[in-house]
């Protein structure tokens, strides 16, 4: 059996490319770059200038029609993009550096200390994500810092349960062990080994972090509580779109789509990621 | 149609299993790297034949298509296998279907796992899933029937064992276990592949040693894959050497694993003694 | 046996602590809400004897920790304050809109367990690749990724310009038979158990193929089972844990995408309670809705932890760590 395990897990890589993530990959990389360059060079116009009139349908000039002000949709929805991604990426990040700390020194110490970290983990998890972010909105006031911490907050119950788990694994491999015997220092021991030894789950917690992050933005700001107004983002669009989605469908249909794209390609990518860094056999019953 | 019937001339004759010319590769991502490269293989009613080798051999992927049990990666393309009276795989190419390989397993081969405690259903107690593959297999077996099968496998107090889940016995008694399920249907050919490579010395030992008494006991021909040569040495009459996909040397234990003839196999023994240790088969 | 108990009451030992961390965590939260009690009830014009009077009244001139422990004992006991805005108990109003989210929740978690759960262990049984194809892929994926209210707001727009034989929006009066509340909810349940239904279909699909390669299943392919049989006693009752364990993110999901599509289809229920008392700064009503949801939340999951243990002995043999 050990031969056939390894035949079947020793992968190349890059042996093969995956078509599906290729495309996520560009979706993604399309939205960030046509962000960034908006950001920098207005190439669409303004997104607060009151240019034309309200609520008129995609035309050349107004690409993706008017909102109910008489705002071109299409800067505001480049701003949105990178409103959104910006606030989710930088929430992910301090994620993903807070739960590495806690939990690398939480699953490598094991014992009480893990039994604490984990216990006030399960109080976080208790409450649903949009809850919880409610209740930080609730107190921080409605804003990017809120949903800034709303989404570090969603997301560190779970990856500071998964980080801690890999670092105990990884914690009583044999190479840790001898290391320790032969007098290496704690601190060095956590970086060089644990922390080497949580990179997949980091990865992939993070690929999906991004996307809790992005739902989170959105739905807090669809109900009023995220990022405000006269700056937008995905889930403030798709608000106002759905105020007037009678009388103008295209101010739905455009953040709704991007929004959607985006989590959906973040997901494929994760999955990807996920297959790549734990691979398995597949069997038949037959 | 010549593949699946059974009751060949083959059995007649005292012959098992018959593998001729046999080559078999694994298709990993979308590149074949061979495991099987033209193998000959012949194994004789009531005897007990080690198949030695490395890591790699190729040892593991001929038990497994003995059975018609390699994973789907894996796909022979030459060579023709004969096993308990079933073609698994004809000379053409023409394969038995699910059903004539299922009856095949069922009714004549049995195999014991490398991993005893894993190959136990870890959500049922010992005695249903005992007496759940016996039902299965069309052979029920009442309660006190499945005590004699454990006690036969020198578990004490298996009226209490039939009532604890896997995780709850040790690997040793798992494996026990595992051989008495094995051995309660009176299949032909047992074939083990590596079982007590995750048991400490002492208790594979005896395992070892229950494994040959219950083949004897039950006219059952044993097909036993490791890389414990002085075991082998011990408890087999017959010895085949595979190296890179072929069988490099055979012959009775005496001869192949005490004054080889091939280089490897040289190799692999020396490399033995030079160790100074004579495995965990003593 | 021995085991499962034991981990039955550390995990009713481990809900204690994270009820007890939980309220907490709501009551000095809500406390640092901007705005402040008596402002909220009275208005910023009122005057000092009012405030005075109106902090009397709320036990706001007691000492912190002397008003947590009144606030958890009447939560227990079913009181949770009285709604500053509306002066209106709020348990009465809860009991009015419970049984609507409930409903709600019911219909969309039924969906995604009949329909997710055979899918799921279909697709599992059949598929080649652990990602499944690329067609698969994508369905499960949207059905991930679009969120509730991009969904709701899409199902809203679709059935008010195509179809009107749904009573959208009508939903303001939901005292009446149960049969209309039922009708009423068909779309914000399907819009709310699509996720679920998705998730649930990934999970089982994901415990399918990985029971399906552990070696005691390749040990009853080696005794010649059928695969029927095979999957019957050997498949599904290994591959339930993790949809067991994935019921409880759903019920999370639950209360959570209540509160959206609660807003989004303007329904009764206790999530729109949550974000309409945000809005107005009504403590009490907050500190309810989101100690309520948490505690149902802390709850259900507990119940599925020792379910989990009495279908896999493992679970409770492995301890109290998850």
């Amino acid at each position: 059996m050990r031969r056939l395990d390894l035949a079947v897990l020793r992968r190349r890589p890059g042996a093969s490319r995956d078509p599906l993530m290729v495309a996520a990959g560009i979706v993604l990389g399309l939205l960030c770059l046509l962000a960034l360059v908006a950001a920098l060079v207005p190439f669409a116009g303004s997104p607060t200038e009151i240019s034309g009139p309200r609520l008129s349908p995609p035309s050349w000039e107004y690409p993706l029609g008017t909102d109910s002000l008489g705002r071109s949709l299409l800067p505001r929805l480049l701003e949105g993009i990178g409103v959104t991604l910006v606030v989710s990426a930088t929430a992910v990040l301090i994620t993903a550096v807070l739960s590495t700390a806690i939990g690398i020194v939480a699953g490598y110490a094991g014992g009480w200390l893990r039994e604490t970290v984990m216990r006030v983990v399960d109080v976080l998890y208790a409450f649903p994500a949009i809850i919880l972010a409610i209740l930080v909105a609730a107190v921080l006031g409605a804003g990017r810092v809120a949903t800034v911490s709303a989404i570090v907050l969603v997301t560190v119950p779970l990856m500071v349960r998964m980080i801690a788990a890999q670092a105990a694994t990884v914690a009583h491999r044999d190479f840790v062990t001898s290391a320790r015997i032969s007098g290496v220092r704690l601190p060095v021991i956590l970086y060089r080994h644990i922390l080497s030894g949580v990179g997949g789950t980091l990865a992939v917690q993070g690929t999906y972090a991004l996307s809790v992050g992005i739902l989170v933005e959105g739905g807090l700001s669809f109900l009023g509580q995220g990022v405000q107004l006269p700056q937008s983002s995905l889930g403030l669009l798709v608000q106002e779109g759905a105020v007037y989605m009678v009388a103008a469908p295209w101010l739905l249909f455009a953040p709704a789509a991007v929004l959607v794209a985006s989590i959906l390609s973040i997901t494929v990518i994760g999955d990807t990621l996920r297959d790549r860094l734990e691979p398995r056999e597949v069997r038949s019953l037959a | 149609m010549t593949a699946g019937t059974a009751g060949t001339a083959g059995e007649k004759d005292g012959v098992i299993v018959s593998v001729t010319g046999l080559a078999a590769a694994y298709r990993v991502r979308g590149e074949d790297s061979p495991a099987l490269a033209g193998v000959d293989l012949r194994v004789d009613a009531g005897e007990r034949l080690g198949i030695v080798g490395e890591s790699g051999s190729g040892k593991t992927t001929l038990a497994l298509a003995l059975g018609g049990m390699l994973p789907r990666s894996c796909h022979l393309s030459a060579g023709r296998i004969e096993s308990c009276g079933t073609t698994v795989r004809g000379a053409g190419g023409e394969t038995a279907d699910a059903a004539q390989l299922r009856a095949l397993r069922r009714e004549r081969i049995a195999f014991i796992a490398q991993d005893p405690a894993a190959s136990l259903d870890p959500t049922m107690r010992i005695g249903r899933q005992f007496s759940l593959a016996m039902r299965a297999q069309g052979t029920p077996m009442t309660d006190a029937a499945i005590d004699e099968a454990l006690a036969a496998v020198r578990i004490e107090r298996p009226d209490e064992v039939r009532r604890l889940y896997p995780h709850q016995i040790s690997g040793g008694m798992a494996q026990r276990v595992a051989i008495a399920m094995a051995v309660a249907r009176r299949p032909q050919l047992l074939i083990a592949d590596e079982p007590t490579a995750a048991l400490d010395a002492e208790v594979r030992t005896e395992v070892l040693g229950l494994i040959v008494r219950l083949a004897e006991e039950h006219r059952i021909t044993l097909l036993w894959v490791s890389h414990d040569i002085p075991a082998v040495r011990r408890w087999c009459t017959r010895a085949v050497v595979m190296n890179e996909g072929r069988i490099v040397e055979e012959g009775p234990v005496g001869t192949v694993l005490v004054e080889p003839e091939h280089a490897y196999t040289r190799q692999l023994v020396n490399a033995l003694r030079a160790e100074g240790t004579e495995g965990d088969g003593r | 046996m021995r085991a499962v108990l034991r981990w039955t009451l550390t995990r009713l030992l481990i809900m204690a602590v994270t009820l007890l961390g939980t309220s907490v965590v709501i009551f000095f939260a809500v406390r640092q809400m901007p705005g402040g009690y008596e402002s909220v009830v009275l208005g910023p014009l009122a005057s000092e004897e009012q405030r005075q009077a109106a902090a009397e009244r709320y036990g706001l001139d007691q000492p912190v920790l002397v008003q947590y422990w009144h606030w958890v004992t009447g939560a227990v006991q079913g009181d949770f304050g009285i709604s500053l805005v509306s002066q209106v108990p709020v348990i009465q109003e809860l009991a009015l809109r419970l049984p609507v989210t409930v409903t709600l929740a019911l219909m969309a978690l039924s969906a995604a367990v009949l329909i997710g759960v055979p899918l799921g262990v279909l697709t599992g049984l059949r598929s080649t690749s652990r990602s499944g194809g690329a067609l698969g892929r994508t369905v499960a994926g949207l059905g991930i990724s679009v969120p509730e209210f991009v969904l709701g707001s899409v199902a809203l727009f679709v059935v008010s310009s195509v179809a009107s034989c749904f009573s959208v929006g009508n939903l303001a009066s939901l005292s009446g038979e149960p049969a209309t509340l039922v009708r009423a909810l068909v779309l914000p349940a399907a819009v709310l158990g699509l996720y679920c239904l998705a998730a649930t279909a990934r999970t089982t699909r994901d415990a399918v193929m990985n029971v399906l390669v552990e070696p005691h299943v390749t040990a009853a392919v080696a005794r010649g089972e059928t695969p029927g049989h095979i999957v019957r006693h050997h498949v599904l009752r290994n591959a339930s844990v993790p949809v067991l364990t994935l019921l409880g993110t759903i019920t999370a999901y639950l209360l959570g995408g209540a509160v959206i599509v609660e807003t989004v289809f303007n329904i009764p229920g206790v999530g729109s309670y949550m974000v309409t008392g945000l809005g107005r700064h009504d403590y009490a009503v907050v500190q309810a809705t989101v100690l309520l949801a948490a505690v149902a939340f802390i709850v259900i999951n507990t119940v599925l932890d020792i379910a989990a243990s009495l279908v896999d002995p493992r679970v409770a043999a492995a301890g109290g760590r998850r």
